[in-house]
């Protein structure tokens, strides 16, 4: 008897399984081990912003047993929220990610349907080879491109921006150690880094625009303008608005550029919620703050994903079947 | 082989229509010009397609321009910028390879002594292995190279466990997704897409937790372990994505090879596995790229003994004592391959989701 077989017939043998579920076999090693990388550190981080948790203490503990009481961090109920909710410096930040998310989302959803209107403009010849130019971008690694804009703003010899801004005679700007300009700085490479994806998206929603529609504008006279905010923009309105939410999601999240570029400075001023998680907890040994705010992060960006689901529903696209 | 054959028809196809290019708009512009000579295309009109092409091409040109600028920076033997005494030059003044010496290195393979004991004499056969030369960076002006194949190897060593462990993960799971019926399917699928959504940030936020985690099992530090943690971020995604190929593949060929009489597994390996090469290569190469290119985790997880690729790299915009030449070079060598590979992988699923094995 194979093995197989006996293990449907120990399956039967379990009330609530029928025999053909033994096929779930297949599927738990992939989910209980994304279970224990995944959803274990959440609950873990859920324990541990309830505690003191510094190095000191919560790496005291005797062997992999004191991963469960947290070593030696003691309870201090919700101290570490009523802190952080308290704290000017987390609302600094969480204004300033909110900032964020309204300013590169604008400038990406600007950018990309320019770009993408003039990629797919009647006018413009050899628009295939322009588009897959233009998304090539998409394949470098983000921490590539987050690199190489760094650099690009740098206040260095070498960094691009100063030295145009010399060539047209305007005074060279300390772009990531003043603050609205670095922050300026995030938004230009978010937008560098986020366009092919919208672009793809926006392109494919232009194509399917009926041309008709066009033509029967244009004969009753419409003009460009008219045209795009009476036909262009209804048409391309709901793949648009899927990509923007995405994108808006992604912006909120944002930790690398910050990090990269000077680590959220100057002065903590730009520190984007996610990266003034990380930093407490990391930069500055105070864990169970870290956790908390990176919680309070977890639960704005699932609040806002949710209600854009439901709201949107998204997930008609992709529950399948 | 047939997937192999595949993608070289796809790549002859693009090089064709590239090629093709330049004959095309040399066609259509004669036809043009002929037709404005016979009154036929009024003047205005070519005037403004050239026009917009010419903006539109501007548009692209500076889309791509830090692409060009980093290249030419790696380029430039200097390290100097744009902007020299003479201006703003957009050609390197002096080009020169150096940088990527710089980045590679020595490639030298050393002489080996190998030693075979004859049985039964006591006596030994000592063969020695000639040096080999690829590459001698001393030669070409760079005293200490960079650490780029330490990095490369670190990288190497924690993307193949991670390809592995995610292989045996995903396979299985995407095949019983797509195929059978069994309590809770449709509620990990939900769960699954989901976490394709908002996996990427939570694993930040989460990092706290993780270190710590990591920190007292004694595991941070540990190459294996962050190919597992790779590997646990990948399962949703890919399973996914792979579960969807299948999907495609036609019920009916099971169907014939069950009349024939062939047992289950044979289905998977005879069947199953052949006809979805280019769903498992797909995946396969998101997978290595998961862990090739991940920052965060690595950055915080590693020692700069383990440092990953990316992880040199930001390591080297710290150091202002690098050069700009060799920072772009290093950036470059990065990633341009995994550029090439992202790209066709991502065209191939495009192709490869409407791909039907009905044709044999």
């Amino acid at each position: 008897m194979s093995t197989v077989s006996r293990l449907t017939q120990r399956v039967e043998q379990v009330p609530f399984l029928e025999r053909e579920d033994y096929s779930l076999l297949f599927v738990l090693p992939g989910l209980f081990v994304f279970a224990a990388f995944m959803l274990f550190p959440v609950l873990y981080l859920v324990g541990l912003s309830f505690t003191d948790a510094a190095p000191a203490n919560l790496f005291a503990g005797e062997g992999s047993f004191a991963v469960l009481t947290f070593g030696e961090a003691a309870f201090v109920g919700l101290t570490n929220y009523v802190d952080v909710l308290s704290d000017p410096e987390f609302w600094n930040s969480f204004g300033v990610t909110w900032l964020y998310v309204g300013t590169s989302v604008v400038l990406k959803l600007g950018l990309s349907i320019g770009v993408a209107m003039v990629v797919t403009s009647d006018r413009v010849r050899g628009r295939r080879i322009m588009r897959s130019l233009i998304i090539l971008p998409m394949g470098l690694p983000a921490i590539f491109t987050i690199t190489v804009w760094r650099s690009m703003f740098s206040s260095a010899d070498f960094g691009l921006i100063n030295q145009l801004f010399r060539q047209f005679g305007a005074e060279p700007v300390a772009w990531l150690s003043t603050r609205w300009p670095a922050f300026f700085a995030y938004n230009v490479t978010e937008m560098w880094l986020a366009y092919p994806f919208m672009v793809i998206i926006t392109v494919s929603a232009l194509q399917d625009v009926p041309e008709e529609l066009h033509e029967a504008a244009t004969v009753d006279g419409a003009g460009f303008f008219a045209r795009f905010v009476h036909v262009t923009v209804p048409s391309i309105k709901r793949p648009v608005l899927f990509a923007a939410i995405l994108t808006a999601a992604a912006s909120f999240q944002q930790f690398l550029i910050p990090f990269v570029f000077n680590q959220g400075g100057p002065a903590r001023a730009n520190e984007l919620v996610v990266v003034y998680g990380y930093r407490e907890a990391l930069s500055f040994s105070q864990y169970g703050r870290g956790a908390a705010i990176s919680l309070i992060a977890v639960l704005f960006i699932g609040a806002f994903m949710w209600i854009n689901v439901k709201r949107g529903k998204l997930a008609d696209g992709v529950s399948d079947e | 082989m047939s997937l192999l054959s595949t993608i070289g028809r796809k790549l002859a196809e693009d090089a064709k229509n590239i090629l093709l290019t330049p004959v095309e708009a040399a066609r259509d512009v004669r036809y043009t010009v002929r037709g404005v000579r016979k009154g036929e295309i009024p003047p205005a009109d070519p005037l403004k397609t050239a026009g917009a092409t010419a903006g539109a091409l501007l548009l692209v040109l500076l889309l791509l321009f830090p692409v060009y600028w980093i290249l030419q920076a790696a380029l430039s033997g200097t390290g100097a910028s744009l902007y020299s005494a003479s201006g703003l030059s957009l050609l390197p003044e002096e080009p020169t390879l150096q940088p990527f010496v710089w980045v590679i290195g020595d490639l030298i393979v050393p002489a080996y002594n190998v030693t075979v004991d004859i049985p039964l004499t006591g006596q030994s056969l000592v063969f020695s292995t000639p040096e080999v030369t690829f590459l001698d960076a001393s030669a070409h002006g760079v005293d200490r190279p960079s650490q780029f194949k330490h990095f490369l190897w670190n990288s190497v060593t924690v993307a193949i466990p991670t390809v592995i462990i995610a292989m045996c993960l995903i396979v299985p799971a995407a095949y019983a997704l797509s195929r059978r019926e069994f309590i809770f399917r449709r509620k990990i699928l939900f769960l699954y897409v989901l976490m394709t959504q908002v996996g990427g940030g939570l694993g930040i936020a989460l990092l706290i937790g993780l270190y710590a985690i990591y920190v007292q099992f004694g595991l941070n530090d540990s190459k294996l372990a962050l190919a597992v943690y790779y590997a646990a971020t990948a399962v949703p995604f890919n399973t996914w994505l792979l579960k969807t190929y299948m999907d495609g593949i036609p019920v009916s060929y099971e169907e014939a090879a069950v009349v024939d009489g062939a047992p289950p597994w044979r289905i998977v390996t005879e069947v199953i596995i052949p006809l979805s090469t280019a769903g498992l290569a797909t995946v396969l190469i998101f997978t290595f790229l998961t862990g090739w290119t991940e920052f965060v985790v690595a950055q915080t997880l590693l020692g700069t003994e383990n440092y990953t690729l990316p992880v040199g790299l930001y390591a080297l915009i710290d150091e202002y004592s690098i050069p700009w030449a060799r920072f772009s070079a290093f950036a470059l060598t990065f990633a341009t391959p995994i550029m090439l590979v992202y790209l066709f992988a991502q065209r191939y699923i495009e192709g490869g989701l409407s791909f039907s094995g009905m044709e044999g």
